[in-house]
């Protein structure tokens, strides 16, 4: 009896304890988030129905409903080709980044000599990866193809593309157009690389043993094993991906939302509006790749 | 016996056609990574003419050293890259010392609400920035009436941010944090409470001292992303400190004004365009070089993977 009751007073005097130091760990970002994101994310939400004027004395909000998405998608003619121009790219960027990077770090696994060096070069991105490094080299680029006759002049030379563009013309220029930035799409795989890599590092070894005892050859074991395995790596590393698209600062979208917030004839309502279209945006974006890697739970089997 | 060495040596034979081509590919692909950058060199020593002669496209006629000397005066170098370092180093400072006692509270302790403040963490990673510029600019101007001292545009409220754990990706060096933390084995921190140390003294005297390499990693990461972040920096601090990227930036219209005061003589070209970007990213390949050992050796070991 007395037994029972001290540790059950010691187990409550335990937990109090933990939850003092584990709230007095955490206070200062629980203080960050209240501040500095809850806070301003539904202000956001609110300030979109609203115009906001600033005015000597302060800002002064003023509902007035649906007015500011009107506007977006109807008065201003920017803003839904801005947004489209941004799906277009995350969702192809997204697709070709983690399958790339999945292939490297499976190959950048396999090898052992010269693995240093290669692993410089392929961590590189992560280092120098910038809006204005990024703006200025496809500068650069575009100025390069201007000077000698225009990207699709370039790519009607391969024979492969002209047999491509008598099928499909809008294809062979999506293509194009991946092929002429495929540097820069190379320079986003950097931490997907990363990921995969201590991914495929953590595979327990026994399962490839048991795969290769069961006759397995080398192309099953990587789409029986590896693929599997790193799937959930996969879905950690689009959702990187995704918010790194969303944080290149130089696309389209990223300009009105700026012009937006210094324009003070329009108001910060409007930014708040375009801003917390964009953010549904990728949030979506975000959520569908959610569904596509999420792990499909009632298998019974775990290999 | 000899057979199954034999039979060792054909299978290693047996794999040599594919290491070729593992390499072929690796070396490829490594070349599309780094042309960006070699181009950029070759540019950055090309002289005016140079670029616009077509038969030059790697290895300049004439080489010319000025492309860099004019690039490094607009950008004005001496007082941005000092600015830009101590800028990323003190928010990285403040980010690496806040995500380690967020992620020691969350793999030490078993409070109320746990799960609740991790998915609260995933979220703010996923949560575009400039859903929440908007409001917090608006804060930080009333509050700025309010008590008359100058917020926007100074480092104020970047740094309050990252003091509070909200700076650039903080949630990503908090799961850095916390995958390593939990791989430290918990007797150490039992053996210490029980000769009288207290939470802190735990995380300070133990936990951090056994973290150097994750430390590290995480430093560098939040130095860089902080580096090269421009949007934040652009909407708060407004360019009242001159900063490396932001100059970048701003680059071809700064070069123009500045051209225009000299005289006639200059003009923006790709040479000078490119010796800028390179000479923004150098400070950072410099210290990856020096750094990527322990860098490559830490991403690896701590694993970035947020289970």
């Amino acid at each position: 009896m007395v037994k029972k009751r001290r540790r059950a007073r010691k187990g409550s005097y335990m937990t109090r304890k933990q939850n003092r130091l584990g709230y007095f760990f955490m206070s200062p970002w629980i203080l960050g988030f209240l501040v500095f994101t809850l806070f301003p994310f539904l202000m956001t939400i609110y300030l979109s129905f609203c115009s906001v004027s600033s005015t000597i004395k302060g800002y002064e909000i003023s509902f007035i409903g649906l007015d500011n998405y009107y506007t977006a998608f109807f008065r201003n003619t920017e803003f839904v080709p801005a947004l489209l121009s941004f799906l277009s790219m995350v969702v192809p960027y997204t697709f070709i980044i983690i399958v790339v990077s999945f292939i490297l770090a499976y190959l950048l696994n396999k090898i052992k000599t010269g693995r240093t060096i290669m692993r410089i070069i392929y961590f590189l991105p992560i280092i120098i990866l910038s809006g204005p490094v990024m703006s200025q080299i496809l500068d650069s680029a575009d100025e390069a193809i201007t000077l000698s006759q225009g990207v699709s002049e370039v790519y009607k030379s391969i024979w492969i593309f002209r047999i491509l563009y008598s099928y499909s013309p809008t294809f062979t220029l999506f293509l194009e157009e991946i092929f002429d930035q495929l540097s820069m799409i190379l320079w986003f795989t950097g931490i997907p690389i990363v990921l995969f890599i201590s991914t495929l590092q953590r595979i327990n070894h026994s399962l490839y043993e048991a795969a290769y005892i069961d006759g397995a050859n080398e192309w099953q074991v990587l789409w029986k094993v590896t693929v599997p395995m790193a799937k959930p790596t996969a879905l950690v590393a689009s959702i990187f991906t995704i918010v790194q698209l969303g944080s290149y600062d130089t696309s389209d979208i990223y300009g009105l939302i700026k012009a937006a917030t210094n324009n003070t004839a329009t108001g910060l309502g409007y930014a708040a509006t375009y801003a917390w279209l964009y953010g549904i945006m990728v949030l979506l974006v975000i959520g569908a790749a959610f569904l596509i890697f999420r792990e499909r739970k009632p298998k019974a089997v775990v290999l | 016996m000899s057979k199954k060495k034999r039979e060792g040596r054909w299978r290693r034979l047996r794999a040599v056609p594919g290491k070729i081509i593992i390499y072929f590919v690796l070396i490829c692909i490594g070349f599309v990574y780094l042309e960006p950058i070699l181009e950029m060199i070759a540019k950055a020593m090309m002289s005016a003419q140079d670029i616009v002669d077509p038969s030059v496209t790697w290895i300049p006629k004439t080489w010319s050293f000025d492309n860099l000397r004019i690039a490094a005066q607009v950008l004005k170098l001496e007082v941005t890259l000092r600015n830009s370092i101590l800028f990323s180093g003190g928010l990285a400072l403040a980010q690496t010392i806040v995500s380690a006692m967020t992620a020691y509270a969350l793999s030490r302790f078993d409070f109320k609400g746990k799960r609740f403040w991790f998915v609260m963490i995933i979220l703010t990673f996923i949560m575009p920035v400039p859903v929440l510029m908007v409001p917090r600019l608006m804060m930080l101007v009333t509050a700025q009436t309010a008590t008359g001292i100058q917020l926007v545009g100074t480092v104020i409220p970047q740094a309050a941010m990252a003091i509070l754990g909200q700076g650039v990706y903080s949630a990503v060096l908090i799961l850095i944090f916390y995958t390593s933390f939990n791989m430290i084995p918990r007797v150490l921190d039992e053996a210490a409470e029980i000769d009288g140390a207290s939470a802190w003294r735990v995380f300070w005297s133990i936990v951090v001292r056994i973290s150097g390499s994750t430390i590290l990693v995480v430093f560098l990461f939040s130095f860089v992303w902080n580096w090269n972040e421009t949007y934040i920096t652009s909407t708060l601090l407004r360019g009242n400190l001159p900063l490396l990227p932001a100059k970048l930036n701003l680059f071809n219209s700064e070069f123009e004004s500045a051209a225009s005061a000299v005289g006639g003589a200059f003009r923006l070209n790709e040479a000078y365009k490119m010796s800028a970007t390179l000479i923004s990213i150098s400070p950072l390949v410099l210290l990856y070089v020096f750094v990527q050992r322990k860098f490559i050796q830490g991403i690896e070991n701590t694993g970035i993977t947020g289970e």
